[in-house]
């Protein structure tokens, strides 16, 4: 959406013949092509598409005059409802990611009701909307052929199973694959990864081991003019066998850097009112309609912007944390918060086709207004990462900076250095002061007070 | 488990259009489970139904056999 007079196209909508996504003056359409739009109108007559929108299963639309349409292959252009912020599922959290694929499940098995079925099973046509998944493809369905086996069952397999076992069964940062692999992660990997024991388990016995052997057996072998048939009793049977394993999958419960940050930190109660009451004062004066929290770890002070009604994403590093934040979304039933996994030292880049299909952070933003709240000693003792730096990636990044400067004296800081040699001369607050004045305008300066030597600061970019 | 494999790639059903390969070996663990499974997913779904009919014939079959006591 960066010229937003020009009509330009969505760079990952390219794969389904059937149409794709493009920007309009700040709007997001979708043209429909002729061989879809037949399809289209008639799952749209049985209600099912009306019914999906009334649930916020599927993402709203409006048609529109063809003369919106992108090129003249339109046959059908809709106005959708944009979504405020596009995750991919390699910034997911395991319950972010169990929740879309239950949620896929659900939209099949629904469909098969309504004799409609999913052609496509890609967890990039799900995007988190208002703290729940929502389906943002509007040609992901066809009708459905009596017998015919399901087209999507690999991609769901490949996009959903085998990473939430992976990360379930074997390491919760195996997640980190599916960035490596945009396409879902290759079963035969799956089921070398995990551990032997998941053979005594029927479900991933068959879906994984057995279903990787099957493809490296016929894999090479034309299939164009063999058909299969499946019931619809056992094409549901089958959806229930994938639904059961994965409702029961838990993310493992190893131990991570920040999980527990909150419970160790150093601030005293009076300092840690005190903070998020300075955060406060300066999202009112900033009036910000986005917030990026980077580092926001389970989301404390994410919460200060969300429950203003400011659309706020939550990123953190660490796997647990962002699980915590997610299923507190869920259990509060937030709308405005978004926990999303993120290394700041080596944030999502531009990934796929032409290096143009998954955005990188920088490409998805500007935020109107980032945090970096007691992270600055991570990213400069920890990382090695000299301030100039900090301070120019976070004016890529937005206009307004909420910012905690932690100083050397700081207990956290002092644990940082406690094992290698202190070589950080230039870590300290006038220095940090100059680096950021090179690219922001310092609004405010607060110490924390009450037994902290932290200063929280709002900055302005020039 | 050979056999049944046998039998179910000689199966003719409709033909399948789609953007996305499903891929031969995908198609067939599908079958091979959904084959597998069906039978128990009928037990599941139309369990409660299943429970509901025998209770209703074991009373049945207890009001008769009160008059005879």
């Amino acid at each position: 959406m960066k010229n937003r007079l020009r009509k330009t196209a969505e760079p990952g909508s390219f794969r389904d013949p059937h149409g794709f996504v493009y920007y309009h003056k700040g709007s997001v359409y979708r043209q429909v092509h002729p061989e879809y739009a037949t399809v289209f109108s008639r799952i749209e007559k049985a209600g099912f598409y009306q019914h999906l929108i009334d649930e916020g299963w599927l993402i709203s639309y409006q048609k529109v005059s063809k003369k919106s349409a992108f090129d003249h292959r339109a046959t059908l252009v809709l106005k959708v409802k944009p979504i405020p912020f596009l995750s991919y599922p390699y910034e997911w959290s395991f319950s972010q990611l169990k929740d879309a694929a239950l949620f896929t499940l659900k939209l099949q098995k629904l469909a098969l009701t309504h004799d409609f079925s999913l052609k496509d099973a890609s967890a990039y046509n799900i995007q988190f909307l208002e703290g729940k998944p929502i389906l943002i493809d509007l040609l992901s369905f066809e009708e459905y052929r009596v017998d015919a086996p399901w087209v999507a069952y690999r991609q769901f397999c490949e996009h959903f199973l085998g990473p939430l076992l992976l990360t379930s069964y074997t390491d919760l940062r195996l997640h980190k694959l599916l960035r490596t692999h945009l396409d879902g992660l290759p079963l035969d990997l799956v089921s070398h990864l995990l551990p032997k024991k998941t053979y005594l388990n029927f479900a991933i016995a068959m879906h994984v081991h057995f279903h990787a052997r099957q493809q490296q057996q016929f894999g090479a072998r034309h299939h164009a003019d063999r058909h299969y048939r499946l019931s619809k009793l056992s094409f549901m049977a089958l959806l229930d066998s994938l639904e059961s394993p994965i409702t029961k999958l838990t993310a493992p419960k190893q131990p991570t850097e920040w999980g527990e940050y909150y419970t160790f930190t150093n601030y005293s109660p009076k300092a840690f009112a005190a903070k998020k009451k300075i955060i406060t004062q300066y999202l009112r004066q900033s009036k910000p309609r986005t917030v990026w929290d980077l580092g926001g770890n389970t989301g404390e002070f994410s919460h200060l912007a969300s429950n203003q009604g400011i659309f706020t994403v939550s990123f953190d590093t660490d796997p647990r944390a962002v699980e915590i934040n997610y299923l507190m979304v869920k259990e509060k039933n937030e709308k405005h918060l978004l926990p999303l996994l993120m290394d700041l030292t080596n944030p999502s880049p531009d990934l796929g086709w032409a290096l143009t299909e998954r955005q990188s952070l920088i490409q998805r933003g500007p935020a109107e207004l980032t945090m970096v709240l007691a992270l600055i000693h991570h990213l400069a003792i920890s990382q090695n990462v000299p301030f100039e730096k900090i301070a120019n990636f976070l004016a890529r990044l937005s206009r307004h900076l909420i910012i905690e400067f932690v100083p050397k004296a700081d207990s956290q800081v002092q644990k940082l250095l406690a094992t290698r040699e202190d070589i950080f001369t230039d870590y300290h607050q006038d220095h940090f002061e100059k680096a950021f004045h090179h690219y922001f305008r310092i609004l405010e300066k607060d110490r924390l007070g009450f037994g902290s030597q932290r200063s929280l600061y709002l900055m302005k970019r020039k | 488990m050979v056999l049944l494999l046998l039998f179910i790639t000689l199966i003719f059903p409709p033909r399948v259009q789609a953007y996305l390969d499903p891929g031969t070996g995908s198609y067939i663990t599908q079958l091979l489970i959904g084959s597998l499974v069906g039978g128990l997913y009928l037990i599941k779904v139309y369990f409660s139904k299943i429970v509901a009919f025998i209770k209703s014939l074991l009373q049945k079959l207890s009001r008769r056999e009160k008059p005879s006591s």
